[in-house]
């Protein structure tokens, strides 16, 4: 597996705040890495650093060999970036804002024409190229931002947060456009706050939080190194004898934890599917009729809230 | 009523705590007064043609006593302060000056000018008149203008008393009072007794429009101009404020409210008023304060402002009634203030201009604002601003009327 | 290169795409130019001189001397009008200035007085005045020099009758009257012109001094409002995005500036043609010299506004700043009224603004029919402007 990115001991300090401290990581090709973190955690000013916009008070990353602090230039012409907030000029349509930034990325003449039309068919925008931007639907916009991101072809892609703040149409749009770009072997990485979007996304995520690295790795190795647990929650019928059920798994092996609520008993265990059957035959025994049952796996979210005892969407 | 109040006050708060809006609200207006006032040379010991300590350069290489008694013209107490005359002998240096832009003009007094007009023992009386020169700065108009009336005025003494000695003289001859042969004598007699120039016996006296005599200062009139120009600049900048209510739905929102969209747009149009208010208020007390300003009538004064302010605030409205985008609001704003004030006599006078346009100037407040300060600079009271005070309170009621038509007509929220 | 203009292609198409651009960039500047000059100098009808309305309440002789004289003057121009008509014109301040010859006003009288109404602030209301006290002075020597006639006469010989004094008298007043309106002007007055001028006659045209004076207002205005689009770039993140795309910052600085520097030379040849052909502005013998002074203005200008996009942080801000800076700039150099109103201090202080050097260029060209040696000072002080200004400017460049 060939890493594209390795970013290496990056630290970035203004004056007394240290808004990056030490981070270190990969970024292999062909994949989609998300940094994930709450609001403040320095995700922005780290892609700032690598997309060449800030330089790092110490430490460096090379992006497909080139050095972000030695040679931006070289840099800035393989990597592609969509901005939080839209960087467009609204009163320039759609083909002339890809025709202007084109024209930034040095693409001139018929290679540029060529590679308009086509990031103008992928973002869906073809029919609608020489409205003036200003006349665009929120989402339509976000597409016309993704497409500046794309047209020189870059080999890595930065995201930042590039869904805050839009419907829930829109947001499923760039999603899915996301994982077609990958397909397509696009690498990415993606920073957001958004648990689902990191968890729907990732195939591998970063922990950020206060600056740091807090963790990093794929998903699954992710929420095993914190050894978290499952979640079982049962809904039982109203007139059952839900406490013998509830002192009866408090004593059971496997589990680790179980409370009541009204009718729903939560029981905390390592994995659900193995005590899954011995809770249903427990009920049985009881007498407790069981309604439904949840099963609720370790995300990131709880990944976060054992990591800093804090949410994510705090 | 209250809420009226309420929102009035809200906006002016608002108002006076955006910096770029200050900005064009108060320091402007200031600094183009000064600048202003700099032009009119008010800001020194103001001659009254705005204009002092002219630099002249003199060349005499005359020798005789009217080169002598041009010189002392210039250098008279009666000019000092309006003409600051050096002598040079070189003409070509002085020349030099003149295209150097250091001098106004050089005034070459040519040798054989007094012999030319007064007539020397023994030579015929009819010489070639010998012209003085005057060699100017294309650069300085109005000092040209000054000197060269000061000189014209000389040469009209010098040639009356030239013309007196030859009437006089030849009218006893003709009538046979003296013999010809008497002539020349009785003409030196006649000649040497007229060295000094004459006053005129016709006095000019200076009225001002109400038949009295005052000082006038050029500021009183500059300084009311430029706060009223930007007076525009604040009611459209309020207007402003109130499209970018009308699109985000909080005007919707306090008109659905228990109060009905004319009491809103009318608390909106009070924080607007309030707004110009204190802005007029602060320059003109200001300006008054700098340039010692004496104002004929305070409470005329205080009603011209505010009648001033309301029609403003109409045209403001209007703005805001008409335009789709902030951005448009700002620009014609803009636009129509530059237009408003120069046609409106914050510049100059309205009197350059056709009558047609007089007439179509009377569109903008400025224009009345204008009439109306005038009058009070001229000595005016209350009672002599009728006229403005009622067109602006009409323009006000009008604008007003026509806006909250139309705001009710394209919906109080606009997409 | 292609990066330079694709930003000048964009920077244009941005800037007009409001309509309301087109105010500023022509409209307002030729709305001014026509109004203000209209206000200064000679007017379009052929009759240049300055209008005084007169009342003539006194109808006697004297009066009657006093409007003929007159209305031989080079500078003002006399119209008999009623006291009603005059007063309610000059209270709506469309008359400067009102000479009123009261009743009783005549030769029996030994305290003659005229009334002179003026509008305070207008240069025109002065020169009228000194007029009419040249006219007056004028009048009354005629009528001294009768009076001195007919008292030298008696001194040597009494007169007979009354009748006889009086036709003495009318004689003298006569004799004085033709002698002194054909006596010669003995003044010349010439023009000071450029060393390099090819032009013999140039009269003073305060249409021209008007146009120079509104083009550089309205073309500083914008320029310096250059740190506007600055501060919009900021402000939309677009600034920011250019600096991720491998184009250095020199690239797009450039490429921004010269959109507007383009642009700014566009409108100043618009309004020179206006000038030109509309007002029949004679805009100088050189062409070379009045391009290479508006180039070191706009150069000297767009630096300007480049420095003042490094301290400007919003749109709105630059917006007006540069308004009241293009005005007040404007105004102290000379560009609304002439310098030579000024006081000395304040001439050599406003030396520190390129409003001033503009203007002066202008006027040598205009004026003193300079071609390019004349201008080249000011061009070279202009340049030296724009070369600080871009330092600073360029130093302090921030993209947000």
């Amino acid at each position: 597996m060939n890493s594209i990115a390795q970013i290496s001991h990056l630290v970035k300090n203004y004056g007394e705040v240290k808004a990056v401290q030490d981070i270190s990581f990969d970024i292999h090709e062909g994949e989609i890495f998300s940094l994930l973190g709450p609001n403040g955690a320095g995700k922005t000013t780290t892609i700032s650093m690598l997309s060449t916009l800030y330089t790092p008070t110490s430490g460096d990353a090379t992006i497909g060999g080139h050095s972000i602090t030695k040679e931006p230039m070289a840099v800035r012409g393989i990597i592609g970036v969509v901005p939080q907030e839209l960087a467009l000029y609204d009163d320039l349509s759609a083909r002339e804002n890809l025709n202007f930034w084109g024209n930034m990325y040095g693409l001139t003449g018929k290679t540029l024409k060529a590679r308009v039309d086509e990031v103008l068919e992928q973002i869906g925008l073809a029919d609608k190229a020489n409205m003036r931007v200003k006349t665009y639907s929120g989402g339509m916009k976000r597409r016309v931002n993704i497409g500046v991101g794309l047209l020189h072809k870059p080999r890595l892609l930065f995201m930042d947060e590039p869904t805050v703040g839009i419907d829930p149409q829109s947001r499923r749009a760039i999603l899915d456009s996301v994982k077609d770009l990958n397909i397509e072997g696009m690498t990415v990485l993606y920073t957001t706050h958004y648990m689902e979007e990191a968890q729907e996304l990732s195939d591998r995520v970063g922990i950020i939080d206060h600056g740091k690295l807090i963790a990093i790795g794929t998903q699954a190795e992710l929420t095993r190194q914190v050894g978290e647990m499952d979640t079982l929650r049962l809904h039982v019928g109203e007139t059952d004898p839900i406490e013998t059920l509830v002192k009866a798994l408090q004593s059971m092996r496997g589990i680790k934890k179980a409370d009541q609520s009204d009718h729903t008993i939560d029981i905390i265990t390592a994995s659900a599917e193995e005590i899954l059957a011995p809770v249903i035959i427990k009920a049985n025994e009881i007498g407790v009729k069981i309604r439904s049952v949840d099963i609720q796996e370790p995300d990131l979210e709880s990944v976060f809230l054992h990591l800093t005892g804090r949410a994510l969407r705090d | 009523m209250k809420k009226i109040f309420l929102i009035g006050f809200k906006d002016l708060k608002l108002m006076f705590r955006d910096k770029a809006a200050l900005i064009l609200m108060l320091v402007a207006p200031f600094a183009l007064t000064i600048g202003l006032g700099l032009a009119t040379g008010q800001m020194n010991m103001g001659s009254d043609s705005g204009i002092s300590d002219i630099p002249l350069i003199i060349v005499n290489q005359d020798g005789g006593q009217l080169g002598d008694a041009l010189v002392n013209v210039f250098e008279s107490d009666e000019l000092e302060g309006l003409v600051a005359p050096t002598l040079m002998d070189d003409y070509a240096a002085a020349q030099k000056e003149v295209d150097e832009d250091n001098t106004a003009a050089v005034l070459l007094i040519p040798a054989g000018f007094s012999d030319s007009i007064i007539p020397q023992e023994g030579q015929a009386y009819t010489n070639e008149p010998i012209d003085l020169v005057l060699y100017t700065n294309p650069l300085a108009p109005t000092s040209v203008s000054i000197i060269r009336s000061i000189v014209d005025s000389f040469l009209s003494q010098v040639e009356t008393a030239k013309t007196g000695g030859t009437v006089i003289i030849g009218q006893m001859v003709t009538s046979g009072l003296i013999a010809p042969e008497q002539a020349q004598a009785a003409g030196e007699a006649y000649g040497l007794s007229q060295t000094g120039g004459q006053d005129s016996s016709i006095a000019i006296k200076s009225l001002t429009g109400e038949g009295e005599e005052s000082e006038v200062n050029a500021l009183a009139i500059l300084a009311p101009g430029m706060a009223l120009m930007f007076l525009m600049y604040t009611v459209s900048n309020g207007g402003r404020s109130l499209l970018v209510e009308r699109n985000h739905g909080t005007l919707a929102r306090l008109a659905v409210s228990p109060s009905r969209i004319g009491e809103v747009l009318a608390g909106k149009m009070f924080g607007i008023f309030l707004t110009g208010v204190a802005q007029m208020a602060i320059l003109i007390v200001a300006s008054s304060l700098l340039y010692k300003l004496h104002w004929g009538d305070p409470l005329g004064m205080a009603a011209l402002i505010l009648a001033a302010v309301i029609g403003a605030t109409g045209w403001g409205m209007l703005l805001c009634a008409i335009a789709n985008t902030p951005g448009q609001v700002s620009s014609i704003g803009s636009a129509l203030m530059l237009i408003f004030g120069i046609l409106g006599g914050s510049f100059f006078s309205l009197s350059y201009l056709p009558d047609w346009a007089q007439w179509v100037a009377h569109i903008s407040p400025n224009a009345w604002g204008m009439d109306g300060f005038t009058t009070l600079a001229l000595g005016g009271d209350i009672t002599n601003l009728g006229k403005p005070i009622l067109g602006l309170l009409v323009m006000g009621a009008v604008l007003f009327g026509i806006s909250t038509l139309l705001i009710n007509r394209r919906g109080i929220v606009r997409a | 290169m292609n990066k330079i203009l694709a930003i000048i292609y964009k920077e244009t198409k941005v800037r007009f795409a409001s309509l309301s651009e087109w105010l500023f960039f022509l409209i307002l500047p030729i709305i001014f130019t026509l109004v203000l000059s209209a206000s200064t100098g000679p007017r379009a009808d052929a009759d240049n001189r300055i209008l005084l309305p007169l009342v003539d309440q006194a109808q006697s002789v004297l009066s009657a001397q006093v409007i003929t004289e007159l209305e031989s003057s080079e500078t003002i121009r006399i119209e008999l009008v009623t006291l009603e008509d005059a007063q309610d014109k000059f209270d709506s301040r469309r008359y400067n200035s009102v000479l009123i010859l009261p009743e009783g006003l005549d030769t029996e009288n030994s305290a003659n007085e005229v009334e002179f109404m003026q509008q305070p602030g207008s240069m025109d209301a002065v020169i009228a005045k000194q007029a009419v006290q040249a006219a007056l002075q004028r009048v009354s020597s005629i009528s001294s020099i009768a009076e001195q006639s007919v008292a030298e006469a008696e001194k040597v010989k009494p007169f007979a009758s009354d009748a006889d004094r009086k036709a003495y008298y009318d004689q003298a007043l006569q004799n004085a009257e033709s002698i002194l309106s054909s006596a010669p002007a003995r003044l010349t007055v010439e023009v000071g012109l450029a060393d390099d001028s090819s032009d013999d006659e140039i009269l003073y045209d305060a249409k021209a001094n008007t146009s120079a004076g509104q083009m550089i207002t309205w073309v500083f205005i914008p320029l310096i409002g250059l740190s506007g689009t600055f501060a919009y770039e900021r402000q939309k993140g677009t600034l920011r995005r250019v600096m991720t795309t491998p184009t250095t910052r020199a690239t797009f600085l450039f490429g921004t500036i010269l959109a507007q520097v383009l642009t700014a030379l566009v409108q100043m040849a618009l309004l020179i043609g206006f000038g030109a052909f509309v007002m029949k502005v004679n805009w100088g013998q050189s062409p070379a010299a009045l391009v290479i002074l508006l180039v070191a203005s706009a150069l000297a200008a767009s630096a300007l506004g480049t420095m003042l996009g490094t301290l400007v942080k919003t749109e709105g801000q630059a917006w007006g700043l540069s308004i009241m800076l293009g005005m007040v700039m404007a105004l102290l150099g000379g560009c609304w009224y002439p310098l030579e109103l000024f006081p000395e201090v304040v001439r050599n202080i406003v030396k520190v603004l390129p409003t001033t050097w503009s203007m002066q260029g202008l006027l040598d060209i205009l004026l003193r029919g300079g071609s390019v040696t004349a201008i080249l000072p000011e061009a070279g002080v202009l340049m030296a402007f724009a070369l600080v200004f871009f330092v600073i400017g360029v130093w302090r460049f921030k993209y947000e």
